[in-house]
This record gives C-alpha cells, sequence and structure tokens, in this order.
C-alpha cells in the first residue's frame, strides 16, 4: 500500500478549475516529482495535499488514513511536511526560531536540541547565521532554512515546491544533493515539484507529467527521461 | 537550542525593554519641554501676570508624571489593538469597550472588598492585583468571545465588514453593560470605594529640586502595573514558545498552518492577551479617575488606537512608544493650555486628533511601523 494516495482530486480556485482529477501515489521511501510547466497544477496538487487549497472532490489518504479536507495544521501533525513555493519562511523570526517553529507540535526539548544539530550538520551554512534574522538571508539560505524547518518535526513525508526557484545554478546541485541525502539517510518520502524536469527526474525514482491540471504521464524517472515527448516539451530539446 | 546565559536573560527581558521605556519617556519629555519654552517664547504673558515660562517651570514634574500615567494606561490599550491588527490586519473598534468592561470588573471587585472589610485590612497590593487580575481576566474571556462570535465567522470577507461588525459590537457592549448596570445597580455612575482609603488617595508629596509636586497614589499604581505588566508581555512575545507562534502567525499565517500551528488557537490566544491588557489597564484607570461609567472607553481607546497609529500599528514596541508619547503630548499641552484664555484644556483632544491626522498623511506607518511592503 502507497503512504500517499491521491485520487481523483478537483480542486477550484473561485471559477478556475485547477485541478482536473488527479490521481497518483507516492510509496514509502520514494521520492516522486511531478513535472509540468506553469499552471499545469503542480503546486496546487500539494497544497491540496497540505490543506492549504480544499478539493471539491476526490481523497486524500495518508498511511491509509483518509485526510482530505483536514486542516493545515492537523495534516502536519500527521507527518506531512510542506515546503512551501517561494520558500516562505517566517521574515522578522530569526532562524533558530523559524527552525524552532518547525518542531512546533514536538513536545521533547531535547529531541528537538538534537534534531536541529542534525539540521545544522546537513546544513552548517546555517549554524553560522542561527541568530540572523530570516529576512537578511539570501534566496539558497532562506531554502535551506526552509527545508530544515519542514524538516524539523521528522515528517513522513516532505513536499517540495519548487526548491530551486531563483537559485544560481551552482546553489541548484547542492539543494538535489540534499534531497537526495535526505531521502536516503532520513528515509523520508519526498513529493517534489519542480519547473527544472531534467534535475528533478534525475534525483526521483518515478515521475509524473501535468499538463492543465490533469496527470498526461506517468512513468519511471529513468523513462520520463528518455521519452521523446517529454524531452522536447519540458526539457527544452528540439 | 541554545541556552541563554542569566545575564543575556536579564538583559533580553529586563535591562533592555526597562531602557526602552525610560528612553521613550525622557525622550518624549525632553522634547516636549523644549516646545513649551518655545511656546513661553512666542507668548510669554497669555494673560495678565501670568509668566508662561515660570508656570511651565512650576508644573513641569507634574506635566511628566501625569504624562506618564496617561501614557502607560494608552500604551496597555494600545497594545490590544497593535497585537489584533498584527495577527488578523484587523482593528478590533470594538477594543475600547474592553476596557470599559475592565475598568466595571475592577469597581466590582472593589465593590466586594469593601463589604467585606478587606479595603483596611488586607494589602493594598494584594487588592490591586485581584482587581487588576480579575479585570484582566474578564477583558480576555470576553475579548476571545468576541472573536469567536462576530469576527472569526467575517474571516476571508472584504476588510470593511469586520470592522463595521466590531463597531456594533461596540454599541452592544455598551448598552449590554449599561442594562446590566440600571438593573443591578439602578444606576451607571460606577463610583470605586475608595474615598478616604488612604493607600489609594492620600497624596504623596515628592521634593523635586525646589517645588513639591503632590503624587496620587494611584499613578504610582498605574506606573508599577504597567511597567510589571509590560515586562511580562515582553517576555512572552519574545521569549516563550506561544509568542513566537504568536509572531510566526503575524508574519504569515498560512505558513505557521503548514508547520503545525492552529492558527485559530493562536488568534484567539491573541485576543486574549490584547483583551486581559485593556481589561487591566481599566481596573488600573477606574482605580485612578474614581468613577466610571459604561461609556467610558470611548476616548481612552480612540486616544490608544491614536498611540498605535502613531507608534506604528503591528508594532508591540511602537505601541509603548506611540502610548507613551501621546500620554506626554496631552499632558503637557493641558499643562500649557490652561494658561491661555479661551483656548482652554478641553481643546487638548483636537491635538491628540491632529496628531493622528499627521501622521496619516505623512508617515503613515507610524513612527517603528515596518514598511507596508515588507508584509507578504
Amino acid at each position: 500500500m502507497a503512504l500517499l494516495e491521491i485520487s481523483d482530486l478537483h480542486t477550484y480556485y473561485g471559477q478556475i478549475h485547477a485541478l482536473k482529477g488527479i490521481t497518483l501515489t507516492v510509496g514509502e521511501g520514494e521520492i516522486v516529482t511531478l513535472v509540468g510547466a506553469n499552471g499545469a497544477g503542480k503546486s496546487t496538487t500539494l497544497r491540496t495535499v497540505s490543506g492549504i487549497a480544499r478539493p471539491r472532490t476526490g481523497s486524500i489518504r495518508f498511511a491509509g488514513r483518509d485526510i482530505t479536507g483536514m486542516k493545515p495544521h492537523d495534516i502536519a501533525a500527521l507527518g506531512i511536511s510542506h515546503v512551501p513555493e517561494g520558500r516562505r519562511i517566517f521574515p522578522l523570526l530569526t532562524v533558530q526560531e523559524n527552525i524552532e517553529i518547525g518542531a512546533w507540535n514536538v513536545a521533547d526539548r531535547k529531541q528537538i536540541g538534537k534534531r536541529m544539530q542534525e539540521m545544522f550538520a546537513l546544513f552548517p551554512r546555517l549554524r553560522e547565521r542561527v541568530q540572523q534574522k530570516g529576512g537578511t538571508l539570501s534566496g539558497g539560505e532562506q531554502q535551506m532554512l526552509a527545508i530544515a524547518r519542514a524538516l524539523m518535526c521528522d515528517p513522513k513525508v516532505l513536499l517540495l515546491d519548487e526548491p530551486s526557484m531563483g537559485l544560481a545554478p551552482v546553489l541548484v546541485e547542492g539543494i538535489f544533493d540534499i534531497i537526495t541525502r535526505i531521502n536516503q539517510e532520513q528515509k523520508t518520502t519526498i513529493l517534489l515539484v519542480e519547473q527544472n524536469a531534467l534535475m528533478a527526474l534525475e534525483v526521483a525514482s518515478r515521475g509524473y507529467v501535468l499538463q492543465s491540471g490533469k496527470i498526461v504521464l506517468a512513468d519511471t524517472a529513468h523513462a520520463l527521461m528518455h521519452n521523446e515527448e517529454v524531452r522536447r516539451v519540458y526539457l527544452g530539446e528540439n | 537550542m541554545e541556552a541563554r546565559s542569566p545575564a543575556d536573560w536579564m538583559y533580553r527581558f529586563l535591562l533592555f525593554p526597562l531602557g526602552q521605556m525610560l528612553a521613550f519617556i525622557a525622550g518624549s519629555a525632553f522634547i516636549l519641554t523644549l516646545l513649551a519654552y518655545g511656546i513661553a517664547l512666542l507668548f510669554p504673558e497669555p494673560r495678565p501676570n501670568i509668566v508662561l515660562a515660570d508656570q511651565i517651570g512650576r508644573q513641569l514634574p507634574g506635566m511628566v508624571i501625569s504624562g506618564i500615567t496617561t501614557g502607560f494606561v494608552y500604551a496597555m490599550i494600545a497594545l490590544g489593538y497593535t497585537m489584533v491588527y498584527g495577527v488578523l490586519k484587523f482593528i478590533n473598534f470594538a477594543h475600547s469597550e474592553l476596557f470599559m468592561v475592565g475598568s466595571v470588573v475592577g469597581f466590582e471587585v472593589f465593590l466586594v472588598f469593601s463589604a467585606q472589610a478587606m479595603l483596611l485590612t488586607w494589602h493594598p497590593v494584594l487588592l490591586v492585583a485581584i482587581a487588576v487580575l480579575s479585570a484582566g481576566l474578564v477583558s480576555g474571556l470576553l475579548a476571545v468571545t468576541m472573536e469567536r462570535v462576530a469576527y472569526r465567522p467575517l474571516r476571508g470577507a472584504p476588510r470593511l465588514v469586520p470592522l463595521i461588525s466590531a463597531i456594533g459590537v461596540s454599541f452592544f457592549m455598551v448598552d449590554f453593560v449599561r442594562a446590566l448596570m440600571a438593573i443591578t445597580r439602578n444606576d451607571f455612575n460606577l463610583t470605586y470605594p475608595l474615598n478616604g482609603v488612604d493607600w489609594a488617595r492620600a497624596p504623596i508629596p515628592l521634593l523635586i529640586g525646589t517645588t513639591t509636586v503632590n503624587l496620587r497614589p494611584t499613578q504610582i499604581i498605574i506606573i508599577v502595573g504597567a511597567v510589571l505588566m509590560l515586562l511580562f508581555l515582553n517576555y512572552f512575545v519574545n521569549g516563550t514558545k506561544l509568542g513566537r507562534g504568536i509572531r510566526a502567525v503575524s508574519q504569515d499565517m498560512t505558513t505557521a498552518g503548514l508547520m503545525g500551528i492552529n492558527v485559530n488557537r493562536i488568534i484567539a490566544l491573541t485576543f486574549f492577551v490584547g483583551g486581559a491588557f485593556g481589561g487591566a489597564a481599566g481596573a488600573l484607570f477606574g482605580m485612578n479617575v474614581g468613577t466610571v461609567t459604561p461609556f467610558v472607553g470611548f476616548f481612552p481607546g480612540l486616544k490608544a488606537f491614536i498611540a498605535a497609529v502613531l507608534g506604528g500599528i503591528g508594532s508591540v514596541t511602537g505601541a509603548l512608544l506611540g502610548g507613551l508619547t501621546l500620554g506626554m503630548i496631552e499632558s503637557f499641552l493641558n499643562g500649557v493650555l490652561v494658561y491661555f484664555p479661551v483656548f482652554g484644556q478641553r481643546y487638548t483632544d483636537i491635538f491628540a486628533f491632529a496628531v493622528l491626522i499627521l501622521i496619516l498623511i505623512f508617515r503613515p506607518s507610524g513612527i517603528l511601523g515596518e514598511k507596508v511592503d515588507e508584509k507578504v
């Protein structure tokens, strides 16, 4: 049984039919990626899973439990961590406070301290900036902070929305290395949304291609990378 | 989580906020003293045989103390406006009624003290603490109820809608308390039973230089009480997990929800804290003025709103700065204007509202306000 099962999900933004029947699964320990153009519904899918957007019909099951329509904080408490598009770190909280907020539902202070040290090992840059305000960090550092914050609660599933957005190419490599490490070392299941389809498919085991709110292709990442259509449309080859 | 040293803790939660208050008081007192003497230069004798500069010199310590007292009351009310604005971007215009309810609860509590003959036997500090905490508790719970009933259902509605609802709540509460007092007491001029109680009413002479200023004990109670509560608030907002949650929600509500924070609970908590401070201020204010009515919230509430805008709405430090500054401005104007013919003390309100208009025109984000574009 898959850890995350989404079936026939329809989400609207006002009159706009953003998701037109999304069905996908994410197995335990996998990295699954959603690729597609702007406005294809990738972010909306993540937003619906984490409860920020409400689906009109369809269902989301997490570890066998129906979480459709639950509040974001209840979904987070179950172990689904969402790193939103644009990082959305708290600009006026310090790096440390941002990280601590990520552990909101963790009661054990020792656990929090230990986890924080793990995050500093993963992102040494954050340790140097620990008392700095989040808003003063560079884009790459903010992305690290957003990921560290999301990992503080030791989630079962990490939803990553455009982690490479706005980062210099050299930093993008680093972020994808980290994503792979998180998946391998912490055994965290990852659902990754990316515009940078090539990078995403390189780290993922499976992928879905979205187009105007529908899934048009689903295959292993390897197969998608070698799919003519995908290469032409999403990887920018002729 | 790195451990903080006790020295660091002392600095962050004791010395720094105390220093801040002192700086705000000293700064505004200094500027206003210069202004007052400036007026004295322009109008040396506003009335025959009255030398304004001499009068100012004599009045100065009294003006400063009364400015601090009023200023702290404004600051405590302003906190409620600013905290609620911080999380919801919404001005709770019924906040002034939480102050009013606090002053009425304070009255009821003192009535009990008086009936039980506790006023003269129990320690004043204990009596004041009980009255202020009860007022804070009742107003805090009322604020939470207000949010649940009148504002939460309107979340996501256009901004004007909850504002109108708030005005409705305000009228409702004034008339509700008025009806309640009319039924139970047959009168809604509520006089604290403190007359003749020495610890509350006997003037305390204070010798400053060559002049003696008579302090009212309730002024000292207001100042000490407000300082303690403001220190607590600073610790709560900046030093505790819940305070961190409030700050996170006020910066980015959606993302705070993703972190597992129950946003509605944090909003309710914010209303509770803001309401409690308003209510506590009401009880302190009531003890000082002696008589309160169900209408007593209107002007202090409005002035505190001005104070919040002046300091920078959304900023807790701004509420403190705005409150103290506005209190000081009013006190100095009272002290100076009283010597002018026609243009007497009764006109000080004009200046408070003039401050509001000037701030809104020239610096809408207030003295300490964040730039608008910094908000998400």
